[in-house]
């Protein structure tokens, strides 16, 4: 549940050996709190916002509740030196006054001193419950908040771009533009309806029709650089397939840089898919080795089969390993029969032994258009030409497309199609000469749909869910 | 009846205008001793301004109000002498009866209605003060020193209240012209504590009908058979007049233009605020020097009158530039003036400062309706008088009060959004501001309301039957014409859903140019025309272009379902889908509304609300969740902010 109006307190730092450690207060008691446990040359109360002070932190004077016990030494005791960021309200991140102790890093300073704080006062925030206030305090739209999350979880450093521009407000700005654009197109059909005397003429004129699909083209390109966005924020899969022994998993090895697969010159060891993450382009592409493709009549690699078609079926594309140094068999022909419909990427492997497979054999067994790469997974040749090839067949080139307005979220995606949706029938029935309330009944859902990503349509349930997604002390 | 006390009332409606004549029959009916207060016993119910009843959303209102026992509807049936079903293009949420009215009838039938009414006391004299006792109404102040005692009062001045009309440089005291102002009462509101605003509005010259060349008009016949206004008149009986339509033209809109410092308007001295959608021909020709013509129509005032009205060009200047721009349109070059146009500016009550009932906050007992809450219109007002009369009404009863919720009818949504949207010019209802509009109809009306009316005490068992019989009937029918299958008259299909968008043969009322395409059955009935089927069900037959119950019946099909019932569902098959949606995106809605916001948030500390905020919740002080949501500038985190500190106060009172 939603509270409001105390002050709240958390780590903002993970635990563990560290230089640093900060731990935040927010709230109208922020002050009081942070000055029962800081001894410094001025009291923080007295500070000036936006100011810096050296001082050391000490357990307050009140007694915590067992639970703290063990960690609160006796009142007065030292806990670290410290150095403190005082933030005025309304000038700072949650826009409330807020404290932020900087500690030094390790198992201790900062629970002892969280508990302190706890002690004189503060309560412990729940998750995302900083950016929660932020939100609500408007510092924030929805868009924005959950940006904030993102740029936390990031993993590569586009998706890190991507969330800082959703963080600066650009998708929202982009998306109340649309917002705007259309209600005006809604006060054209709705002038028609109501001031029929005076306005007259058709019911959705051309030019109000026209203004319509200009937004529903804007969000269809939205949509569009959606997939990629995704991609950038929750990555990619990509199996390595091929028939049995034909050096996946060297493949996997030398791709990943490190021994994750076992490699047997027996065919069928990879029973199981081992998964592990590069980064390619910016972009968290999760590599799978899978059991080779073959008719078994084992049932624990049967199993492994079934799996490793799930992965195809999963994976954005597939890296498809070809033995160059055997001629094609059967079993090749019915993974290829197996991949038919996907984005392929063929390994043409061995190289280091005498071809038998030419290029052409082997595009021409993925029906023509899949790229090629010879490669020798054992000496490692080819594996950077490989996993340049395989970014482009992926649409990862870098610097192509810009990110500054990207759809990525599923809830952002998911309410924009239901806005896209409402255009699409908004637009056929101004065509067919629909009543004007028919079409506006459409363009307001499709406006109350990108309010959803905004927050101006927010509800509480909502905001709930969005902000549990968050680590304590942000 | 009567209470020994004779000069004691239990509600006194203050106005006999279309706001005071429904708060006082409303009053009157639910047994209470009312008395209705105004300056002249023989100006009731006038139509100050346009010779006709509804329009559209107005017209839907005045359906409402006759629903749920209001008397617009029930006094327009016997003064009307053309009716006309307006919007006819558009889809049938948006259809909305009009009608025009002889306005010595509507006055002489309004009087009747009144005098009719056990329990209707009326009163001439003119109110200078409301008095208090312990925060709350105890009696009316005349001029002439009398003092009349209440238990509640609505007070209806309209424009009376500290009116001024200008004519030109002319200036005038008075609400209408040749007629005095309330000043003092407008004096003692501030004296209470209200904060008031300054309107305006305007009224068209009259004509002389003899200086009319009628013949070179194009006219506009009424609908026949007209329909009635209200639920329960059976069938009207009217010889129904011809209207005229006439255009401005080049010439008209230079003379203005040539004039225009001679305008109040334009030369500052109105600070009144007018209505933006009702404008005066001088703000048309400013505000739209792209159109080159403007429809003019020529309404008679009565059956037997010479006064002709001319609506579309509500005037300020002065007389002499009023008859020269008049006589630059077609069949008006020798037209007689017999009163030029005039704009009065008038005191108003800012409304936030009413509850959702249009109790005055601060005085209990006090209610305010019509123009004094900043409205514009005759429907408007008595949309309101019919709100205030029956919440007096109940407060003196002791009864929970009634609030309609904004699904329920657009006197809902009038009064929802006088008391918690700001206004800077005279509120004037329109189908888009209702959010659940395809659930408005003027058609359904009595389906909605007959039941409310009915516990309120205004409607009857008998009438609340009629209505339930009626709808058992249009749902029968409609579960029938859902299974059978029924046989298209016709074999040429459907009109092609992408057809171009067609220009309408001409904007003026009740155009019916093409059959409106509903996407979301004409879809249905495309795929079952594949293979070129001719049969189809029977509500999609009700729904695609040119299928109608009508053809139903001509070819045996259907039943002896009177016409306006036959309509009912009509509308129904062919939103059928939509009114669905709308429902659903109503009840997302009706969680907001069931929030109540106790009082004592409004004295708490509201923290981590905006300044804007926080300053636009502390004035209006929204009853709920729902209204707080619709104050501009108050976004949904607000809201969730607002309904935290709801739970927190409502969990730490006691309960």
């Amino acid at each position: 549940m939603l509270s409001l109006g105390d002050t709240i307190a958390a780590a903002a730092t993970g635990g563990g050996p560290a230089g640093l450690a900060v731990v935040r207060v927010s709230g109208p008691g922020a002050l009081g709190v942070a000055d029962a446990v800081f001894r410094g040359a001025t009291a923080l109360s007295a500070a000036p916002t936006h100011t810096l002070h050296h001082g050391w932190a000490v357990a307050p004077p009140t007694r915590a509740g067992p639970a703290l016990a063990r960690l609160e030494p006796s009142a007065g005791a030292t806990l670290d030196e410290v150095v403190v960021a005082v933030f005025r309200a309304p000038r700072s991140y949650t826009r409330e006054d807020v404290v932020e102790f900087s500690c030094h890093g390790g198992e201790w300073s900062a629970r002892r001193l969280l508990a302190s704080l706890l002690a004189s006062g503060a309560r412990l925030a729940g998750p995302g419950e900083f950016t929660l206030r932020a939100f609500l305090n408007g510092r924030l739209d929805l868009a924005q908040a959950e940006a904030v999350a993102d740029v936390i979880h990031a993993a590569t450093s586009r998706a890190h771009e991507l969330a800082l521009s959703q963080l600066k407000g650009e998708l929202s700005a982009r998306l109340e533009a649309i917002g705007e654009r259309l209600a005006d197109a809604v006060a054209e059909v709705e002038a028609r309806v109501d001031f029929a005397e005076d306005v007259g003429g058709i019911e959705v004129p051309a030019h109000v029709v026209a203004a319509i699909e200009a937004v529903d083209r804007e969000l269809a390109e939205l949509l569009a650089a959606s997939s990629f966005a995704r991609a950038v924020r929750e990555g990619l899969r990509v199996p390595l397939v091929g028939r049995p022994n034909v050096g996946k998993s060297s493949l996997f090895n030398a791709l990943v840089g490190e021994d994750r697969a076992i490699v047997a010159a027996v065919p069928g060891t990879t029973r199981d898919r081992v998964s592990e993450t590069i980064d390619l382009e910016g972009i968290r592409v999760t590599l799978s080795d899978t059991a080779g493709l073959r008719a078994t009549p084992e049932p624990v690699e049967a199993l492994g089969i079934a799996r490793t078609e799930r992965a195809i079926e999963e994976g954005a594309a597939v890296l498809w390993v070809v033995d160059g140094s055997a001629p094609l068999c059967d079993e090749d022909h019915s993974v290829a029969a197996r991949l038919k419909g996907r984005r392929i990427t063929i390994a043409l492997n061995k190289r280091d032994r005498p071809g038998v497979v030419r290029v052409e054999e082997a595009q021409a067994l993925a029906g023509g258009h899949a790229p090629v790469v010879a490669v020798s997974a054992t000496r490692g040749e080819g594996v950077d030409e490989l996993r340049a090839t395989l970014a482009c067949e992926l649409g990862l080139e870098s610097g192509e497309r810009s990110l500054a307005v990207a759809v990525s979220t599923p809830r952002h995606i998911e309410a924009l199609e239901r806005a896209k949706e409402a255009l699409g029938r908004g637009i056929t029935a101004a065509r067919a000469a629909a009543p004007g309330e028919i079409v506006a009944l459409e363009l307001g859902e499709a406006l109350r749909a990108i309010g959803e990503v905004t927050g101006r349509a927010a509800s509480e349930d909502l905001l709930e869910r969005i902000f549990s997604r968050f680590c304590i002390g942000k | 009846m009567r209470r020994p006390d004779a000069n004691g009332f239990d509600v006194l409606v203050v106005g006999a205008g279309h706001a005071g004549c429904e708060a006082a029959v409303a009053a009157a009916t639910l047994g209470l001793d009312t008395a209705l207060l105004t300056m002249r016993l023989e100006d009731t119910a006038k139509m100050s301004c346009n010779p006709a009843i509804g329009g559209i959303a107005k017209g839907h209102m005045v359906r409402e109000i006759d629903a749920l026992g209001g008397v617009m509807g029930r006094v327009t049936d016997r003064a009307g002498i053309q009716f006309k079903m307006l919007n006819r293009g558009r889809g049938p949420a948006v259809w909305s009866p009009r009608a025009q009215c002889d306005k010595a009838l509507y006055s002489e039938e309004m009087a009747r209605l009144l005098a009719g009414t056990p329990g209707l006391t009326r009163i001439a004299g003119v109110v200078n003060r409301v008095r208090l006792a312990n925060g709350g109404v105890e009696a009316v102040e005349l001029d002439d020193g009398r003092a009349l005692r209440c238990r509640a009062a609505v007070v209806t001045p309209g424009t009376f209240l500290n009116g001024r009309i200008h004519v030109g440089e002319q200036k005038l005291e008075g609400g209408r012209l040749g007629e005095r102002a309330a000043r003092a009462l407008s004096e003692c509101l501030a004296d209470l504590g209200l904060e008031r605003g300054r309107l305006k509005t305007g009224t068209p010259p009259r004509l002389h009908r003899d200086s009319i060349d009628w013949e070179t008009l194009e006219p506009q016949p009424g609908d026949e058979p007209p329909r009635p206004f209200s639920h329960w008149t059976e069938r009207l009986d009217v010889d129904q007049v011809l209207c005229h339509l006439t255009r401005t033209n080049e010439r008209t809109h230079e003379v203005i233009r040539r004039n225009l410092h001679r305008s109040p308007l334009y030369a500052g001295e109105i600070q009144g605020r007018g209505p933006r959608y009702c404008p005066s021909i001088e703000d048309k020709v400013v505000k739209f020097p792209e159109r080159s013509a403007h429809h003019v129509f020529l309404e008679p005032e009565g059956r037997s009158v010479v006064e002709t009205y001319v609506n579309g060009v509500s005037s300020s200047l002065p007389a002499e530039v009023q008859l020269e721009f008049v006589r630059t349109m077609r069949g008006l070059e020798q037209a007689e003036m017999l009163r030029p146009g005039y704009a009065v500016e008038y005191d108003f009550v800012l409304p936030h400062q009413l509850t959702p009932t249009l109790e005055v906050k601060r005085v209990g007992g006090l209610f305010l309706a019509g123009q004094i809450c900043g409205t514009s219109g005759y429907e408007e007002a008595a949309a309101q008088g019919w709100v205030a009369g029956v919440n007096a009404a109940l407060k003196v009863l002791g009864r929970p009060a009634l609030v309609l919720g904004r699904d329920r009818a657009y006197v809902g949504v009038l009064v929802d959004d006088l008391v918690t949207r700001e206004h800077r010019e005279p509120y004037r209802m329109f189908t888009s501001a209702a959010e659940h509009r395809l659930l408005l109809r003027a058609d359904n009306a009595d389906e909605r309301l007959a039941g409310i009316g009915h516990a309120i005490g205004l409607i009857s068992r008998d009438q609340l039957e009629q209505v339930r019989s009626k709808y058992a009937a249009i749902d029968a029918e409609e579960r029938r014409l859902s299974r059978v299958t029924v046989t298209c008259p016709w074999s040429t299909p459907p009109a092609a859903l992408d057809r171009e968008p067609v220009e309408c043969a001409s904007s003026a009322r009740g155009a019916r140019p093409v059959d409106p395409v509903y996407p979301d059955q004409a879809r249905d009935v495309m795929d079952s025309d594949r293979g070129s089927r001719t049969s189809l069900r029977g509500l999609d037959f009700l729904a695609r272009p040119g299928g109608s119950y009508a053809l139903l019946r001509a070819t045996g099909q259907g039943s002896a379902l009177p016409d306006a019932w036959a309509e009912c569902l009509e509308v129904r098959a062919r939103y059928r889908g939509y009114i669905e949606r709308q429902r659903r995106v109503a009840e997302q809605m009706v969680a907001l509304e069931g929030w109540e916001l106790p009082e004592a948030l409004w004295v708490s500390t509201l923290s981590n609300l905006s300044s804007e905020a926080r300053e636009k919740l502390l004035r209006v002080r929204p009853a709920t969740a729902g209204q707080a949501s619709r104050i501009a500038g108050v976004s949904p985190a607000d809201i969730a902010v607002l309904l935290v500190h709801a739970r927190r106060i409502s969990s730490s009172s006691p309960r």
